[in-house]
């Protein structure tokens, strides 16, 4: 009969054994998910460039952007966007990012700002609302795979409450994806907008003498909008990508732990095993040799 | 002498190849565009974009966006577009139409 300590071992190795299961099949998941969205990531590339041109462009043929959207006002209120996931297990992905966000929040109120908080996913919005934050706007269940029409709600309701004065400029963090292996929580400013375009490598062109139908201004009232759209969306995509390499990354990790713990757990399964065995023997040959002598 | 075409949505290209015709519906009426059309910023109302390579005809059903025509580059960067089956006009317009009426479903 097996001893209570052996059994214990056992039970442990057991339980071991499916919680690494559950890990690799969700690292598995991940691994696919990776993909879908990093190919999302791609095709969205050639929309958002685009769009950035043709608005570099416009502008200045219109003679520099001058539009509400690209107003530089005294920020009072700040617009905080802060992009996470609505799962866990996906290790420190959340984290960094929620804590990049606050910490730019207590910079913000040091510089007497007021931050209004809008967030994407479920995690954030526990952790901002449990630190007693007021959430002005949750966006839930959009952060596994975002359509376009997700980034359009978004991009709308900020807008809205950028034009209505009730935030004087958005800031969003969001977890840029850079590679497989290689994700960093980024802030960046998405209102006003700027005229120029971030990117380095976008060269200089010269200004198009464009015909316009309707006339330069109506094209760019309707051009910065889907500006702030594009952006939000390829802002979500990079971070959904993200996230499915963070959980890919952490569950490999939790599954390699396991495997570990399993192989540490057999060995003192064995040990008890190889004790009880000898305390027998000796038992049955004291036993034997007890009967002997009598 | 033809011109490029690249028919652009936010999530991915619809259409891209070259084109010696193509006629889109803008905010201010119908437009064609020939090669050598001169550089050219239109807003797209919904309606059907065709596209003509030689024989060969693309229609497209599509729901706002923006036409770029700058040194037989034509961008057609729109919202929502979708390719319609065969050459049929009408078609092409109900799936402007429904993608129209989609866009609205997602908002609303």
């Amino acid at each position: 009969m097996a001893s209570a300590e052996l059994r214990l071992i056992r039970r442990r190795i057991k339980s071991v054994q499916s919680t690494m299961k559950i890990t690799r099949a969700m690292e598995l998941i991940a691994a696919s998910r990776i993909v879908k969205a990093q190919q999302r990531v791609q095709q969205s590339k050639p929309y958002i460039n685009r769009l950035r041109d043709v608005i570099t462009n416009v502008g200045r043929a219109a003679g520099g952007p001058v539009h509400p959207l690209a107003e530089e006002r005294d920020v009072e209120t700040m617009g905080v966007l802060v992009v996470s996931s609505d799962r866990g297990l996906a290790g420190a992905y959340n984290s960094t990012v929620i804590r990049m966000a606050e910490r730019r929040m207590v910079q913000l109120r040091k510089e007497n700002i007021d931050a209004r908080v809008y967030v994407v996913g479920k995690k954030a919005q526990t952790y901002f609302r449990f630190r007693g934050y007021h959430v002005e706007r949750a966006f839930l269940g959009i952060t596994d795979a975002p359509g376009y029409a997700d980034a359009r709600m978004i991009a709308n309701v900020i807008m809205e409450d950028y034009a209505s004065g009730d935030i004087d400029a958005v800031e969003v963090f969001y977890t840029r994806y850079l590679s497989a292996l290689n994700q960093v929580a980024t802030g960046i400013r998405l209102l006003p907008l700027t005229a120029e375009p971030t990117e380095e490598d976008a060269e200089p062109m010269a200004p198009v003498a464009y015909d316009f139908e309707p006339d330069a201004s109506r094209i760019l009232d309707r051009l910065l909008p889907r500006s702030v759209e594009a952006t939000v969306f390829g802002m979500l995509l990079d971070a959904s990508a993200s996230e499915h390499a963070s959980r890919q990354r952490a569950m490999k990790a939790a599954t390699e732990n396991a495997e570990e713990l399993i192989k540490v757990l057999s060995r003192t399964a064995n040990q008890a095993r190889q004790a009880e065995i000898t305390t027998e023997i000796s038992e049955i040959v004291g036993g034997a040799e007890a009967l002997r002598h009598g | 002498m033809a011109f490029h075409v690249d028919i652009v949505a936010p999530e991915q290209i619809v259409w891209s190849g070259d084109a010696d015709f193509l006629v889109a519906k803008t905010v201010e009426g119908e437009i064609g565009i020939l090669t050598d059309h001169e550089p050219l910023m239109a807003a797209l109302a919904t309606g059907v974009v065709v596209v003509s390579a030689g024989d060969e005809k693309v229609t497209v059903g599509m729901h706002g966006g923006f036409l770029q025509v700058v040194d037989n580059q034509v961008t057609l960067l729109t919202d929502r577009a979708e390719i319609a089956e065969g050459e049929d006009r009408k078609a092409a317009l109900e799936v402007a139409e429904r993608l129209a009426a989609e866009e609205e479903a997602d908002e609303g």
